[in-house]
């Protein structure tokens, strides 16, 4: 046993790194710049852009991104082309990010690209430095769009057109001569990346090793000391937000699973002794169905014709959602009520699922147990039905029961996800939608890993459970 | 000479007869089983209907008639449709220009319900319901099923949600059967302790997985960046795959000759077993709603992405099955008797386990349909992964929340989800009566 539980938890740590793996490595795939998320479009310049504004946002992006670790490799290794440089992690910026990498895709000589990358970099600050004036406003302007553009851009044709026209735009006003020369020299590295390409570079490959400094370690040892990052949306701490929800979610949840549970267990032992009756046909019959009802529609039902007057004025029983209308200052008691009222139906379309899955788990429990030979003996030395019934079938199939409740506790938690929606419960279910509607990643992985570790440690205890009451279990052979 | 060999071809033929025969006394036996249970053929009944609905939508509902005679010419708008999505045809300007129910027709045949689902009834905006006043010319355009907010036919949506469900059903299940027949056939087939490898195939098996990585998908992320943007991703997908298959045949056929170098020759086992069994444990202890959600929100929104995620994820319950299956089967005589005759492994496996294997796979697909249709249903009721063009059961659902006097927006869409979910899981549990009846108790 003690062994057993060893070999568990071993296995556990493996099954974990690759959990986290997938969890990092979807938030990465996320879309839209972590940074732009944060400061939600607020970093753009003006259209009269200055020097000085274009520094300060420029400053911003990269406190910001410093505080997220985006100034770090992403993971311990990289496997890359030798064309690729080991230091592009350092470019901060996404979008710039993704250009570079495209241009060495296509041209395979990094010095020359970040040559460019730097000729580029000046080029904007000098674009800035020239006072604007009526004289200038539209070819400064020009000039300073397709600069933008070329930090995004990596098509040939159209990098030239844009060049052309930054060159063209510095003839056009005497106050924008002095950009000739660096306008010139942002040609002219262009022009060397691609008279200079060697593209074969692309195709060696090459490892790369980082060390601890890297996002990903930074997360995952954040992790397990209860730090899960910021949030992009108003950044709070992630653990706050989510104990905020989680109790609303684990509230929720437990007294629905405490209600499947006392009602299923009566429900699954008679329809088991009554095996084969009319009264056992029919509840089997509308578990069945009551276990095929999406609750996503029974939610809807419910919300739609039992919280407004719309149809019958009887009809209007609950509040529409939410936890409660009162104000914090009212009395206790009230509020209680108040909550007991939100959270009647909520409860009332978990409960009914998990409710059809234990009784129906239950029934095939008792059945089999009420087959075996003891039974049939406490049957011959004329027991009563009810003590057989209670007394010796009953505590024998109870056990496998509550073991379920380890893995229907993180199933439930999953499956509020649409109950909190419909409801407007503010839980997991719904921190979560909210986070995934509104580009919240860091929220949304955190989330995943949460209910993956939960899940683990719930079927964890299931196994350990079944060992400890049922002794033929051995776990020597491979689980 | 001749002779011969017409003699062995009489008793090939014998052969095969023989095991048809057997087969089919097998699934007379298996049909005549699950025709006596009532539940289960009513559900297959209901499923042909479903099924009939699905793939003729565009003739049960659409703006646009089935046939129409107009200044003398005879127009198939529906036929011709097809042909406009596929860049063969192009449609007259008059049509392009006036909607399909104002023309001036000869002769006319709608489809029974005319409207398409992104159709705008502007007279019948604002949610009318069936038995509210609509503003319709004749009972022909009546809303049957009412409308929404914007003045779209609900009973046209319906039409095509059975269309989604069931295409939901079909490609999640073909891509999540052929993963865990696949990976479930090694893991049980070769168990623990039977898949022996060359120490140099093994390494070179790595090496090449790695190279083959970088060949088929790093270096050439330049190309998929592009394809990304401009279109053509499928095909840098296939060609990537072609990338990637050269490698590791590659690295396979230099195995094949260096393992004549005795020490790199030696054999070392493999506990695919142990492996598979590992990955399906990883899979499934992330609970499977969550995963799909947070992988289809950071796709681009198409039901198509979301049918795929959802194949891709769900093959654990195949992959098992299948194993145990061949755990089994791998040591009836008969593949012993193949082992014995010589026969290659794979072709023990594919010609001979599998097929063997295969039945309760039946009962799995039949369950995992009426899941992955229900997760979709999820997904698009959230509105997650849902293009703003698509119209599913789900989502039209969802349109019930935004207002909750449209009674109809509620019920409709939700029973047809909630008869579909039934009628898989009750074929489900029919075959399980029919293929085993040992399980019915």
């Amino acid at each position: 046993m003690f062994q057993y539980i060893i070999k568990r938890l071993l296995i556990f740590i493996p099954t974990l790194f690759i959990i986290s793996l997938l969890a990092f490595g979807l938030s990465k795939m996320a879309p839209g710049d972590p940074v732009e998320l944060i400061n939600r479009g607020g970093l753009s310049a003006g259209d009269g852009g200055q020097l000085a504004d274009m520094l300060a946002t420029e400053q911003t992006y990269l406190q910001t991104a410093e505080r997220l670790g985006l100034h770090n490799p992403v993971f311990y290794l990289s496997l890359s082309p030798v064309s690729q440089s080991d230091t592009l992690y350092k470019v901060v910026k996404q979008g710039h990010q993704k250009m570079l990498k495209n241009l060495t895709g296509q041209y395979g000589n990094w010095q020359q690209v970040s040559d460019y990358y730097k000729n580029l970099r000046t080029m904007e600050a000098e674009i800035y430095k020239v006072a604007p004036d009526s004289a200038n406003y539209s070819p400064r302007r020009k000039a300073r769009r397709a600069v933008v553009d070329l930090f995004m851009e990596h098509k040939d044709n159209k990098i030239t057109r844009l060049l052309e026209t930054i060159n063209t735009a510095t003839k056009a006003d005497s106050s924008m001569f002095v950009l000739q020369a660096p306008a010139q020299k942002l040609t002219d590295s262009y022009n060397k990346i691609k008279s200079e390409a060697t593209p074969s570079k692309n195709y060696i490959p090459s490892l790369k090793f980082y060390g601890m400094d890297n996002q990903y370690h930074k997360w995952i040892t954040g992790f397990f000391v209860g730090d899960f990052g910021y949030s992009y949306q108003d950044n709070r701490p992630i653990s706050s937000k989510m104990w905020d929800a989680m109790r609303w979610t684990l509230i929720i949840n437990f007294i629905s699973i405490f209600l499947a549970y006392i009602l299923s267990i009566p429900i699954g032992v008679n329809t088991a002794i009554r095996k084969d009756s009319t009264y056992d046909r029919v509840v089997t019959t509308i578990l069945f169905l009551l276990y095929s009802l999406p609750v996503f529609w029974t939610g809807t039902l419910l919300i739609v014709f039992f919280t407004t007057p719309e149809y019958a004025s009887f009809l209007n029983l609950f509040p529409t959602g939410g936890i409660t209308d009162l104000p914090p200052s009212a009395p206790f008691m009230d509020r209680m009520l108040d909550l007991a009222h939100h959270l009647v139906l909520p409860v009332v379309c978990i409960t009914y699922g998990s409710l059809a899955f234990i009784s129906r788990q239950m029934r095939g429990g008792m059945l089999t147990v009420i087959r075996q030979d003891y039974i049939r003996t406490a049957k011959a030395k004329g027991l009563e039905e009810k003590q057989i019934v209670w007394k010796h079938a009953f505590r024998n199939s109870l056990f496998p029961i509550i073991t379920l409740f380890a893995s229907v506790f993180p199933l439930a938690i999953a499956g509020s996800v649409v109950i909190e929606v419909i409801f407007s419960i503010p839980g997991m279910g719904k921190l979560l939608f909210d986070s995934i509607i509104s580009r919240d990643w860091p929220v949304v992985y955190t989330i995943l890993m949460l209910a993956a570790i939960l899940t683990m440690v719930g079927n964890l205890i299931a196994d350990m459970l079944y060992a400890v009451a049922d002794p033929r279990v051995t776990f020597n052979e491979k689980a | 000479m001749l002779f011969r060999k017409k003699k062995i071809e009489d008793k090939i033929e014998d052969q095969i007869l023989q095991n048809e025969n057997r087969d089919q006394e097998y699934w007379a036996l298996v049909k005549r089983q699950f025709y006596k249970n009532r539940l289960a053929v009513w559900s297959l009944r209901i499923f042909y209907v479903i099924f009939f609905v699905a793939v003729f939508a565009d003739f049960l509902a659409n703006e646009k008639p089935i046939v129409a005679k107009l200044d003398g010419e005879v127009y198939f708008p529906v036929m011709n449709n097809y042909a406009v999505n596929l860049g063969l045809s192009s449609w007259e300007d008059q049509f392009v220009t006036k909607r399909w129910d104002e023309h001036n027709y000869d002769f006319v045949i709608f489809p029974p319900i005319p409207y398409s689902p992104t159709t705008i009834d502007v007279f019948n905006t604002d949610y009318v319901g069936p038995f509210d006043k609509q503003e319709v010319k004749s009972l022909r355009w009546k809303h049957w099923l009412g409308t929404d907010e914007l003045g779209r036919d609900t009973a046209a949506g319906m039409i095509y949600g059975a269309r989604v469900a069931i295409a939901v059903g079909v490609i999640a299940m073909s891509i999540s059967t052929i993963i865990g027949i696949l990976i479930g056939a090694l893991a049980g087939y070769f168990g623990d302790n039977r898949l022996k490898m060359s120490r140099i195939r093994l390494f070179l098996n790595i090496v090449g997985f790695i190279i083959a990585v970088f060949y088929a998908f790093i270096a050439r992320s330049y190309y998929f960046s592009n394809a990304d943007e401009e279109g053509g991703l499928l095909q840098q997908v296939v060609i990537s795959l072609f990338i990637f298959v050269g490698v590791m045949g590659v690295a396979n056929l230099l195995s094949s000759f260096l393992k004549r170098i005795s020490w790199l020759g030696e054999k070392v086992t493999i506990a695919v077993d142990i492996l598979v069994m590992r990955a399906i444990e990883v899979l499934n202890s992330i609970p499977r709603l969550l995963l799909i959600l947070s992988i289809v929100a950071i796709t681009k929104p198409s039901v198509v992405n979301v049918m795929i995620i959802i194949g891709l994820i769900s093959w654990t319950g195949i992959a098992r099955f299948i194993r145990a299956e061949l755990l089994r089967v791998r040591n009836l005589e008969y593949i012993e008797a193949a082992q014995a005759l010589g026969f290659s492994e794979k072709r023990i496996i594919w010609r001979h386990a599998i097929p063997n294997a295969l039945t309760p796979v039946l009962i799995a697909i039949a369950f995992g349909v009426a899941s992955a249709i229900l997760i979709e249903a999820f997904l698009s009721f959230l509105g997650i992964g849902l293009a703003a063009e698509d119209v599913t059961w789900g989502s039209l659902l969802n349109l019930a929340r935004g207002k909750f006097a449209a009674w109809w927006l509620a019920i409709f869409p939700g029973f047809a989800i909630f008869i579909t979910v039934t009628i898989f899981n009750l074929l489900g549990e029919g075959l399980t009566d029919a293929l085993d009846p040992r399980l019915k108790q």
